[in-house]
């Protein structure tokens, strides 16, 4: 072997040593179809590790929102799905579920068990196929919650300190707090979520309104589909929102989507925004001007009733049209996810963990993880908005016409009337019994 | 003879077949998908047919309907504005006799970039709070607009952009046929005593109809299948006030999953585009004829 020969191999040795795993891989490799969120680096870094301590490769295929959800649906489609793991948004999950493209995870192993440390999100990891209804205790295990996404309050906690404010646990101490700091353009007292898109305007006003006793339908999960998204308490929720965006809010709130929020907080021009938990990006002094400056509390509610958070969280589902090993190297990966380490791990990484055993750990404590508290603070309370698999559909009615409602292109009475009839006909078409209220005057 | 054609059907029969293969097939399942409804259970998918029932869902759609209006809206106006600041600026180049060609480069340079990036470009500049836009009219005394929130100036925004990044496609199609106008014609008209007015009037623009009949065709054709600028700036909103036809389609064939109803639109679209282009163009031809 010549000297540059040697030095060839010498380097390439050297090469394979550092990128060498600790274990050997012993499952055929994952690919997960997932979407760029403000929590994706921290999964990213995750897998990561599982590939460091496992040997076993993991492939992301990373979406915007509406792109994973095209993907999936093509995947389970198919003859054979490319992914052997799909993220699954709260919105859209029964959808895969309904349609019997989901393998229930103890159908692959059936030792397999939900870690009691993680969370169900209002059972959204059980499906009864029989009932068509989500059930823990006639459901099976469909999923693993990969990530908490749901809104908390955010709020600067220096700006609260100097003007001798108290965390809001209502919408009118919200208000108040929020006028407090209002000095438009420089600072808004708060920023909302108003824009329309796949499920954007709708996760922000639904805290509102469920607060308010108000909703889309009487009670989805019973199968009372009355529509009462005209009923006088979602009137009362969204009389709220528009109030808080008319008077203190972001000029505009109708065009603004969760990036513009997040934004102006990193920006330090809100003194509050209702937005998912992402920690990492307002302590990141390269992308933040607030660095610890931004503190946490569950979204406020009224005087009657708790805040009531909706879940936009994140499941793991296995499809069934995927080989046996694939379904097995898939379950391995979640079966990892779900401990201890892994969770801490996440944490650590910077995106919130599903874990009640690391929320409520000492880690809640230190002050780069305060969200915890909050988050922790929130789960219980949280609710679906869907449970039904004409979920995309209602939801471009609702995004449509709360953005208007928001924007002032309708008047409000009239937005939730039209959006009331419009919810009843995709309802009617889709088979279900679906009374209406009489329209809001 | 008979043998002449024979072979001359035989050699064109491939071509034929790859049109029929990659157009009127899919076409063809396009049209047979708007008659029916798709729903997947247990992983089979379930066709229903329904007639004509997604067809008359579409008079009812609030998102159809605003689509098609902004649609027409925006063609009409971005192409009219592009087609005018096109021509002039070929005109202007057309006299340029040093430098012709820096300015055509600069002028061409829009339309290289992708609409991804145009999108994100313009999104930065129109933004409320950080956009260089506003931050100029702050400097003069003047108030901060909402360009993209506002269901007033939005759809006007997106066709800023749109004027913006077509333009340069116009200008190009226009400068190559003027560099083709014979110059005998206009030396025996200034001999005439033809004014520069008079030789626009009397001999560029009628000899430019078919080049500005060609042009604005391609350019309403495009106009009509607008979507990449429209998804990043505005996502159809605020209200429907952005929502062109592209985005709906989008939205109730992927998003909403409505198979059959997005291909109801999508026939009706083609229908509705197909009639105003042959209207569009008739009419120049008719103009031309004269």
């Amino acid at each position: 072997m010549t000297f540059q020969g040697s030095m060839r191999a010498g380097v390439a040795a050297i090469a394979l040593f550092a990128a060498a795993p600790l274990a050997a891989q012993d499952q055929v490799p994952v690919t997960i179809v997932i979407n760029q969120s403000p929590w994706f680096p921290g999964f990213q870094k995750v897998v990561e590790l599982y590939t460091k301590e496992t040997g076993n490769t993991i492939n992301l295929d990373v979406n915007p929102f509406a792109g994973s959800l095209e993907k999936q649906r093509t995947a389970v489609r198919s003859e054979t799905s490319p992914f052997d793991i799909l993220v699954m948004n709260a919105g859209f999950f029964v959808e895969f579920y309904t349609s019997g493209f989901i393998q229930p995870l103890t159908d692959i192993d059936p030792d397999f068990k939900l870690d009691p440390a993680i969370y169900t999100f209002d059972n959204s990891v059980y499906w009864d196929p029989e009932t068509q209804q989500i059930n823990a205790q006639t459901g099976s295990l469909h999923s693993v919650p990969v990530n908490p996404f749901l809104p908390i309050l955010h709020y600067r906690a220096d700006l609260y300190e100097a003007n001798g404010l108290e965390v809001p646990t209502t919408w009118d101490q919200l208000y108040d707090n929020a006028r407090v700091l209002n000095d438009p353009p420089k600072m808004y007292g708060i920023s909302q979520r108003g824009q329309r898109g796949t499920f954007d305007v709708t996760f922000d006003v639904m805290a509102y309104v469920w607060s308010h006793g108000g909703g889309i339908f009487a009670d989805q999960k019973g199968g009372d589909f009355t529509v009462t998204i005209n009923s006088p308490e979602t009137l009362a929720g969204m009389e709220t929102y528009i109030r808080l965006a008319n008077d203190v809010g972001h000029p505009s709130t109708a065009g603004q989507t969760q990036t513009n929020v997040i934004q102006n907080m990193a920006t330090g021009r809100a003194g509050h925004i209702q937005g998912v938990p992402a920690p990492a990006l307002f302590d990141d002094p390269t992308q933040s001007a607030v660095v610890g400056l931004v503190n946490y509390a569950p979204v406020p509610g009224t005087q009657a009733m708790p805040g009531v958070a909706p879940l936009g969280h994140w499941l793991a589902g296995i499809p069934k049209n995927i080989p046996e090993d694939r379904q097995a190297s898939a379950l391995a990966f979640l079966t990892w996810f779900q401990g201890d380490e892994a969770q801490r791990a996440y944490a650590e990484a910077g995106s919130p963990p599903v874990s009640k055993a690391v929320l409520e750990s000492d880690m809640a404590q230190q002050p780069e993880y305060r969200y915890m508290t909050a988050l922790a603070d929130s789960i219980p309370n949280a609710r679906l908005t869907f449970v039904i698999p004409e979920a995309a559909q209602v939801l471009s009615v609702t995004e449509l016409r709360f953005n208007q409602a928001i924007s002032g292109e309708l008047p409000l009475k009239e937005a939730l009337n039209t959006a009331a009839q419009e919810i009843h006909d995709v309802m009617v078409q889709a088979g279900h019994d679906t009374p209406m209220l009489e329209p809001l005057q | 003879m008979r043998s002449q054609t024979f072979w001359r059907n035989l050699t064109l029969a491939p071509a034929l077949i790859l049109f029929a293969l990659l157009t009127l097939v899919p076409m063809i399942n396009l049209v047979a998908l708007s008659f029916h409804e798709v729903a997947w259970l247990n992983r089979i998918s379930n066709w229903s047919f329904v007639g004509l029932r997604n067809y008359a869902r579409l008079s009812g759609d609030t998102l159809f309907r605003a689509g098609i209006w902004n649609t027409v809206l925006f063609a009409v106006v971005a192409v009219a504005l592009q087609m005018i600041l096109g021509f002039g600026l070929a005109l202007m180049t057309t006299q340029i006799t040093r430098g012709r060609l820096f300015y055509r480069t600069i002028f061409i340079l829009p339309i290289l970039v992708p609409g991804i990036i145009i999108g994100a470009i313009w999104k930065l500049m129109y933004s409320y709070d950080f956009g260089v836009i506003n931050q100029v009219l702050m400097l003069v005394g003047l108030t901060p607009q909402d360009w993209l929130g506002s269901s007033q100036l939005a759809l006007l925004s997106v066709i800023v952009v749109d004027v913006w990044h077509w333009t340069p496609f116009c200008f190009l199609l226009l400068l190559a046929s003027l560099e083709t106008l014979p110059e005998d014609i206009y030396e025996a008209a200034r001999t005439d005593g033809a004014t520069g007015w008079h030789c626009f009037r009397y001999l560029t623009l009628p000899l430019m109809i078919p080049a500005l009949t060609v042009t604005f065709v391609f350019r309403m054709i495009l106009a009509f299948k607008v979507f990449d600028e429209i998804y990043l700036l505005t996502g159809g909103g605020p209200g429907t006030s952005t929502e062109v036809i592209s985005f709906t389609i989008y939205r109730r064939f992927f998003t909403e999953d409505q198979t059959g109803y997005g291909a109801a639109i999508s026939v009706a679209t083609i229908a509705v585009i197909a009639m105003i282009i042959i209207a569009a163009s008739r009419l120049t031809m008719k103009k031309e004829t004269e």
